[in-house]
């Protein structure tokens, strides 16, 4: 009994540790940088070090060890910590850079088509009733088909309507080896008369609108908040952020072309980026494109029509190949030199 | 003279779909989580208040502008009416207990979810509504009152959103929470589609769907034909509906299964078999007969272990925002004041 008196007191004071620091403005213990940024500064260094190490002593064994133009000199980055913290010294290194890829002549092989929503999940709704988990799974299934005829194989996070948390998709999209993943949704703006496109690929963002869309987006997925923490430590000096972005622009610059065929007024929102936990825990490049917009009368009519999700299908198509393309190119560019 | 013997403490549980307050002078009240204004002067002098709670204001809805402040166990941002909805819900209940006019000390449990994600807009909504006021997390709340404070793990079952705690002797951190979309409303949303699918033209709202789930929800085998009556062409006729009551139900068991023993994985492997062996569901959703047992069986591959419900799962909650509000000392309620 003492002992369960003595967990309660000392619970009561986190309880209320945790309340003042929300009234004062702090962030709450948990959340606040210090020892975990710096630890996420170590794991940067390993990250990116690391790597960049081993190919400047394969470069030096191959004899091509004097310039490469692909290991590009970084500016130093200096870490004070904080206060909280006083016996942590301070520490630089060298500030992270993304690696080429294509240094490491990696194909596009596999893609994974990850249709938004589904089963129990609707996602948003054209004011007719027509659901988002619907026109995402048939355009993903139509994509599938125009990838597949090429030199890809192509996976699906889900197949019909069923309900997929957003980790499962992840953790389907890993084992099943995809080297880059498209997620499909549909926009939904509250804003009368908005609409558009627009295509994210994973990183942080200032942008409240934005960082509410992910919450939302992020909220059944079955990671805890500190998981998602230890995932976006990990990933945001990756390579994958150069590279979803360039798949990004690709793809975002094929649907608005495309589309403004059929309806020329259509938004283009850009491309932009944002932490959706599918796109951080798929560890893999990846992209998630908001295709069109219920929400817009004119949008929602046309994508009761086969034709227009048949056409942003086809712009979706274009727009991997051609990354994929550029990708595969270089590499082999590459590998001609070497 | 401590002053303390003037003060009126309450526990309250701000629930999206009921919230409940439990007081020091043994008043327990429950409210459905719907506030309403009405939305003119001719509404205003029909339904003769300025604002209405709980089943009033959902009997009276045509007349009002009626908000569900929580959301997927998120205060909708940006939504000034959720806010004062909050508010206006907390003021009712504190009234309601008796504590109009007296010195208020309010512990309030929240969705594990809204703690996390916006804590601080959640305190901006509620301030004011008592003299001084401290938010817990709900399920921390559940295991607080009774005594469960270690080696148990807490799944909280409500409207919007299912949360999960492991109590491990510590105030719950973000590595010992999950929270989970897969709750009551997402039951009511599949049974709407299931029930929609095999009776076309019953007509029937989503209010009609949540009561007959409270009357008829089961997991497992039937204890006998589950029938509701609705309107067809405006005649009231019977509809038999014991599978989609199942499947919908059931639609539960895989996700909380995955959730809990992803929980459990992470416990320290010494105490794996005693937090397997104290498992608690609480609110609403525990009640589901047969999930309990369920649950259980999805146990049975790691070893085993018992999964029980709390005995009232209306007000396991609000007692234990009672227990903490007797139990925090004055000081600290001082401290939390304003």
């Amino acid at each position: 009994m003492r002992r369960v008196d003595s967990l309660k007191r000392q619970m009561l004071r986190d309880a209320v540790r945790e309340n003042l620091e929300v009234i004062e403005g702090r962030a709450p213990a948990g959340l606040r940088r210090g020892g975990r940024w710096a630890r996420a500064a170590v794991r940067a260094v390993a990250l990116v070090g690391v790597p960049l190490a081993l190919f400047a002593s394969i470069n030096a064994f191959s004899g091509g060890g004097a310039t490469s133009p692909e290991v590009v000199v970084v500016p130093q980055r200096t870490i004070v910590p904080s206060a909280a913290e006083p016996g942590l010294e301070a520490v630089s290194w060298p500030a992270p850079k993304s690696i080429d890829p294509t240094l490491f002549h990696l194909d596009v092989k596999t893609i994974v088509l990850d249709a938004g929503h589904g089963g129990t999940d609707p996602g948003a709704l054209t004011a007719d009733g027509l659901p988002e988990k619907e026109i995402a799974l048939d355009v993903a299934e139509r994509l599938r088909a125009k990838l597949r005829g090429g030199l890809f194989r192509v996976v699906m996070t889900r197949e019909g309507d069923e309900t997929v948390s957003l980790r499962e998709r992840a953790r389907r999209a890993r084992e099943a080896g995809g080297d880059v993943l498209v997620s499909i949704h549909l926009n939904s703006i509250p804003r009368a008369g908005e609409g558009g496109i627009e295509t994210y690929f994973l990183g942080p963002t200032d942008d409240p609108a934005i960082r509410q869309l992910a919450s939302a987006e992020n909220r059944s997925s079955g990671y805890s908040l500190s998981d998602f923490r230890g995932l976006l430590e990990g990933v945001y000096v990756d390579v994958r952020q150069a590279e979803s972005r360039k798949l990004a622009e690709s793809v975002q610059g094929e649907l608005v072309a495309s589309l403004r065929k059929i309806t020329p007024g259509v938004g283009d929102r850009g491309v932009k980026s944002a932490p959706f936990v599918v796109l951080i825990a798929s560890e893999m490049p990846g992209i998630l494109a908001e295709v069109s917009c219920v929400s817009h009368a004119e949008e929602a009519r046309l994508l009761r029509d086969e034709a227009f999700r048949e056409t942003i299908a086809d712009a979706l198509a274009r727009g991997v190949r051609a990354w994929a393309d550029a990708r595969n190119l270089a590499g082999a560019g590459r590998s001609g030199n070497g | 003279m401590s002053g303390k013997k003037d003060v009126f403490h309450v526990g309250i549980d701000l629930g999206t779909s009921r919230s409940a307050i439990a007081a020091s002078n043994g008043e327990h009240h429950v409210v459905e989580s719907y506030v309403g204004w009405p939305v003119d002067m001719v509404a205003r002098k029909v339904v003769k208040k300025a604002v209405l709670f709980g089943h009033e204001a959902l009997e009276n809805r045509p007349m009002l502008d009626l908000h569900r402040p929580l959301e997927r166990g998120l205060i909708k941002e940006g939504s000034p009416k959720a806010e004062a909805a909050v508010r206006e819900l907390l003021a009712h209940l504190i009234e309601r207990a008796g504590g109009a006019g007296k010195t208020v000390h309010a512990v309030v449990g929240v969705p594990a979810e809204a703690m996390r994600v916006s804590r601080q807009h959640l305190r901006n909504a509620v301030k004011g509504v008592a003299d001084s006021l401290l938010l817990v997390s709900e399920p921390f709340a559940v295991a607080y009152g009774m005594d469960a404070l270690l080696h148990t793990m807490i799944i909280d079952i409500g409207a919007g959103t299912s949360d999960f705690c492991v109590m491990n002797g510590r105030y719950p951190t973000d590595d010992d929470q999950r929270t989970l979309t897969h709750a009551g409303d997402s039951v009511d949303e599949q049974l709407v589609l299931q029930i929609r699918a095999r009776h076309p033209e019953a007509n029937f709202s989503i209010h009609m769907v949540r009561d007959w789930k409270e009357k008829h929800s089961f997991v497992g085998e039937p204890k006998g034909p589950v029938v509701v009556e609705a309107p067809v062409r405006g005649k009231p006729t019977s509809l038999e509906i014991t599978a989609e009551m199942r499947k919908a139900c059931e639609s539960l068991v895989g996700p909380l299964a995955e959730t809990m023993l992803d929980l459990l994985s992470r416990v320290d492997p010494e105490y794996q078999q005693r937090v397997r062996n104290n498992i608690v569901l609480a609110g609403g959703g525990s009640q589901i007969p047969g999930l309990a047992a369920a649950l259980e069986r999805t146990l049975e591959d790691v070893g085993g272990g018992k999964v029980r419900a709390v005995e009232d799962p209306v007000f396991a909650g609000a007692n234990g925002s009672l227990a903490i509000a007797a139990d925090a000392p004055e000081g600290d309620w001082e401290r939390l004041a304003g």
